[in-house]
């Protein structure tokens, strides 16, 4: 079985961004907000949040330089 | 029966159905939080829409597709429904304090959740929540119950996904600066063909957005509950705030400047930020009104802080700055958040009255169309600036000549500018003058000498910018209940661009009955 076959990621990829690093951060983004409400302001709580925007910021920067 | 009477009647339904369906979700809200008993004041108010919706649906289920002028009198219709539907969790959960729930532990009742016995307030809170408005009938949200405060925001949210469906999907024409975004020659192609893949797009990116605006806010150290709520209505372009004193409670630099640009995320058109994530960046310049949100908010913050800072209350160039660009963006983007107040500086409805103007002027104009912002849209004075240029010089230029007026990389012929600028023009001497209408009933229902013209006609504005900024007037006690009306309405027309209430008002009272 493939991920995209699971129930919520195959209507995420399905009705989503038909980009897999956009579908990931629609994907992940309750994961992390979840993780912050239940670890509360922790140093890895915040590199989570700082990566997601990381990679949301320098994925649109990467795909209008190419 | 008239056939156009089912084909609303059952999208009306349709969209009723989807009201219920929202606050079924919203029952997780009173769960987590153990405000028990505000599940069965939920649960009635999603079964009344619901039962409605099904009832319409199932009636009117063969009805023909909808044409434009469906989709106008839907759009009117299903905005005035869902408004006064909405208003039932406020209204159910209020008396349910009041009264008490057999077998469920009640709060004690506070005064801002009395306010919401008093149906006239429930309903001009979800309508100020469905139309993104964000002027409010309580006087400390902090005060309400968990379950209120995420269906004021949750309110806000689906009205900003609604009304960027509503331009860009239902309503584009051209002139509206919706299909002109998609027809532009700088532009590649439509967004997609159908409509409703169109929607899943805005839906996408909406989500993404408010992910990272939530994360963002946290980051600059909002408390989570505070970033999910202030983030969803951020992005909405909303204002509705869970603290008494807005986003000034936090009194935090950072929390200032991390809501600038997500408040002006929510008033670029999505179209445009479509192709930005596509890997377009030139439509950050190239796009006409994307360069007018950073050009005219740059210029309108600019001349409020020299109103603030030489002429004005703020001592240092820094806090007239601080204030000041978040006020005009605030204002601008139709968003509504304050940080101008009297407990941690000086409030809005103190300022010199130019300053007020400056900001009501920022109101008037509002965002891009396609976006969750208010106004009269930056297209439509775009358009109207440069038709009247147009305009003047064809005085100077031989019968013969053929001119073209060209808008956002559009040439347009002598036929097309002349509709398009006179669409705008409608647009913007009917906002004008539903905004000194209401100025002048408002004058007349206010107690005489309690407030200035600059407080009213920034009021007003406010309500019909659904922008949210209040000079003090709104309130439960303070706002008579004739200027609730008339604001309701205000928000109404605001949120829907005038044309689709009166395209549906005049088949109401002049015909009899609907289009045909």
């Amino acid at each position: 079985m493939k991920l995209g076959d699971l129930p919520i990621v195959s209507t995420v990829f399905e009705a989503g961004a038909d980009d897999r690093v956009f579908d990931s951060l629609l994907l992940l983004g309750p994961l992390v907000i979840g993780l912050v409400i239940v670890l509360n302001r922790s140093l890895v709580t915040e590199t989570l949040a700082i990566v997601y925007l990381g990679v949301f910021v320098t994925y649109v920067l990467y795909r209008g330089i190419r | 029966m008239n056939g156009a009477v089912a084909t609303v009647g059952r999208d009306l339904g349709r969209i009723l159905e989807a009201l219920g369906g929202l606050m079924l979700i919203s029952l997780v809200l009173p769960i987590v939080w153990g405000e028990y008993f505000a599940l069965p004041a939920l649960l009635v108010s999603a079964f009344v829409p619901l039962g409605i919706g099904w009832v319409l649906y199932r009636r009117f289920e063969g009805a023909e597709a909808p044409g434009r002028f469906h989709g106008m009198i839907v759009a009117a219709s299903g905005w005035f429904s869902v408004g006064i539907f909405g208003s039932l969790p406020f209204l159910l959960i209020a008396w349910s304090v009041q009264l008490g729930v057999p077998g469920f532990t009640t709060p004690a009742q506070t005064a801002t959740l009395a306010a919401f016995t008093e149906p006239l307030n429930a309903i001009f809170e979800s309508m100020s929540g469905f139309t993104g408005t964000g002027l409010t009938m309580t006087d400390n949200e902090e005060v309400l119950p968990r379950t209120l405060q995420w269906w004021r925001t949750f309110t806000e949210w689906i009205g900003g996904v609604g009304v960027i469906v509503l331009t860009t999907a239902i309503l584009s024409r051209p002139g509206s600066g919706s299909l002109t975004l998609y027809e532009s020659e700088a532009r590649s192609k439509k967004i997609h063909p159908s409509i409703v893949s169109t929607v899943r797009t805005i839906w996408w990116i909406f989500i993404l957005f408010t992910f990272g605006s939530i994360l963002a806010l946290w980051l600059a150290g909002m408390p989570i509950w505070g970033a999910i709520n202030h983030g969803m209505t951020g992005l909405a372009t909303g204002g509705f705030s869970i603290t008494d004193n807005s986003i000034a409670t936090y009194d935090s630099v950072a929390i200032d400047f991390v809501l600038i640009p997500i408040m002006l995320l929510g008033s670029i058109a999505f179209p445009v930020h479509y192709l930005i994530l596509q890997g377009d960046l030139r439509n950050f310049y190239s796009d006409l009104q994307t360069r007018w949100v950073f050009g005219y908010m740059g210029v309108g913050s600019a001349l409020l802080w020299a109103f603030l800072y030489f002429a004005g209350p703020y001592e240092t160039p820094f806090a007239a700055l601080r204030y000041g660009l978040f006020q005009f963006v605030s204002a601008a983007t139709c968003t509504g958040f304050q940080t101008a107040v009297d407990a941690t500086n000086i409030a809005l409805g103190r300022w010199p009255s130019y300053a007020q103007l400056t900001v009501a002027f920022g109101m008037f104009v509002g965002g891009a169309a396609g976006s969750t912002a208010g106004g009269i849209k930056l297209i439509r004075g775009l358009t109207l600036v440069k038709g009247i240029r147009y305009q003047i010089a064809d005085v100077f230029y031989p019968e013969s000549a053929v001119r073209r007026l060209e808008i956002n990389g559009r040439r347009l012929n002598e036929k097309e500018a002349s509709r398009e600028f006179m669409e705008a023009a409608i647009i913007v001497v009917l906002w004008s003058t539903f905004l000194v209408v209401g100025t002048f009933l408002l004058l007349l229902t206010l107690p005489s000498g309690e407030y200035s013209l600059a407080n009213v006609v920034f009021e007003v504005a406010s309500a019909q910018g659904n922008v949210g900024l209040s000079s003090g007037i709104t309130g439960p006690e303070s706002l008579p209940a004739i200027g609730k009306i008339a604001f309701l309405f205000h928000m109404w027309i605001g949120r829907l661009e005038i044309i689709p209430v009166l395209v549906m008002l005049r088949t109401i009272f002049k015909r009899g009955g609907l289009y045909q």
